[in-house]
């Protein structure tokens, strides 16, 4: 990584820095020195939004397309951000919004295409032809089976709603409080404790039913 | 509330409360028939075990590292349309 813009940087978690006042200053300077800021802000914090998107959605392409959407309406909204909000608590906030957007999208895409293959279906006789409506491009990952209770955690955390998945992701990876996980995903204290509650609650389960069909294969019930 | 109720909480009941018992939030006499159950309990005791585990995922790795280009070609993107400049 490079020099970072901040001089004295002590702040050891990145994110730390970029939500210091002084950093949002930088970044509205205007000219090389925003430019050169809101560089250093991309490398510190890309993998992680990167790492939220990916939870979300099932290609990585598709993750880095709404990450790099989001840097831009982050750019485009930065003059009307009033701090009232730490600047990664917003940019998770915008994040989740892109990633609504191309979950609805990608929703229509797809009745679309079961509409236009219904309708090619009715007139065709021979079914045979027939190819899955989308493309399987689970992450790799998802193909390697390691028998650990860490991987059966990481398949369960896989496994789990959006809505719940994003609040995990949020509290538990990244560390977020409540109110900040609230806040960047629009929805209240109460119900980000709960959707956290269940993520987990999922999770053990999924973890206790895996661990039984180890025991007894093609035994598990839930 | 039958006596066995107020003494002892049923699995169920238990496994609701990790989320506050983690917290730290259980008041005293909910922690009491918490614990009590869980000192009994076994299953539960593996739950909470889980519980645990889940909530804490800072020890082990969950993906694949991310492809270091990634972050060239989100770069590469944003120069493009003069967000960031060269270097």
């Amino acid at each position: 990584m490079e020099t970072k813009p901040l001089q004295g940087g002590e702040r050891s978690d990145p994110f730390a820095e970029v939500n210091a006042p002084e950093f949002l200053a930088r970044l509205l300077a205007g000219g090389r020195e925003s430019q050169r800021t809101f560089g250093w802000l991309v490398k510190v914090t890309h993998d992680r939004f990167l790492a939220f998107a990916r939870r979300s959605l099932s290609s990585l392409e598709e993750s880095r397309e709404v990450v790099q959407e989001m840097y831009l309406a982050v750019h485009k909204g930065l003059p009307k951000f009033e701090g009232k909000s730490k600047l990664t608590t917003w940019m998770y906030s915008l994040l989740h919004h892109k990633i609504c957007d191309c979950i609805a999208e990608k929703e229509r895409s797809r009745e679309e295409m079961v509409e236009s293959h219904e309708a090619q279906l009715s007139t065709e006789t021979n079914v045979d032809s027939w190819q899955p409506l989308t493309a399987w491009d689970a992450p790799a990952d998802r193909v390697l089976v390691r028998a650990s209770l860490e991987t059966k955690i990481s398949e369960a955390v896989s496994a789990l709603p959006v809505a719940a998945r994003e609040v995990y992701h949020l509290r538990d990876v990244e560390g977020l409080s409540g109110d900040e996980a609230a806040e960047a995903l629009g929805l209240s204290s109460a119900n980000v404790r709960v959707q956290l509650h269940r993520a987990r609650r999922l999770i053990v389960e999924h973890v206790q039913e895996s661990l039984r069909s180890d025991v007894i294969p093609g035994k598990a019930t839930r | 509330m039958s006596l066995f109720y107020a003494l002892y909480y049923p699995c169920d009941k238990v496994r609701d409360f990790a989320y506050d018992y983690l917290e730290g939030k259980l008041g005293l006499l909910t922690g009491f028939r918490f614990k009590r159950h869980l000192r009994g309990c076994e299953e539960c005791q593996e739950y909470i075990k889980l519980y645990r585990m889940a909530a804490d995922p800072s020890k082990f790795t969950f993906e694949n590292p991310l492809p270091s280009e990634f972050l060239d070609h989100t770069l590469q993107f944003l120069k493009e349309r003069g967000v960031v400049g060269d270097g």
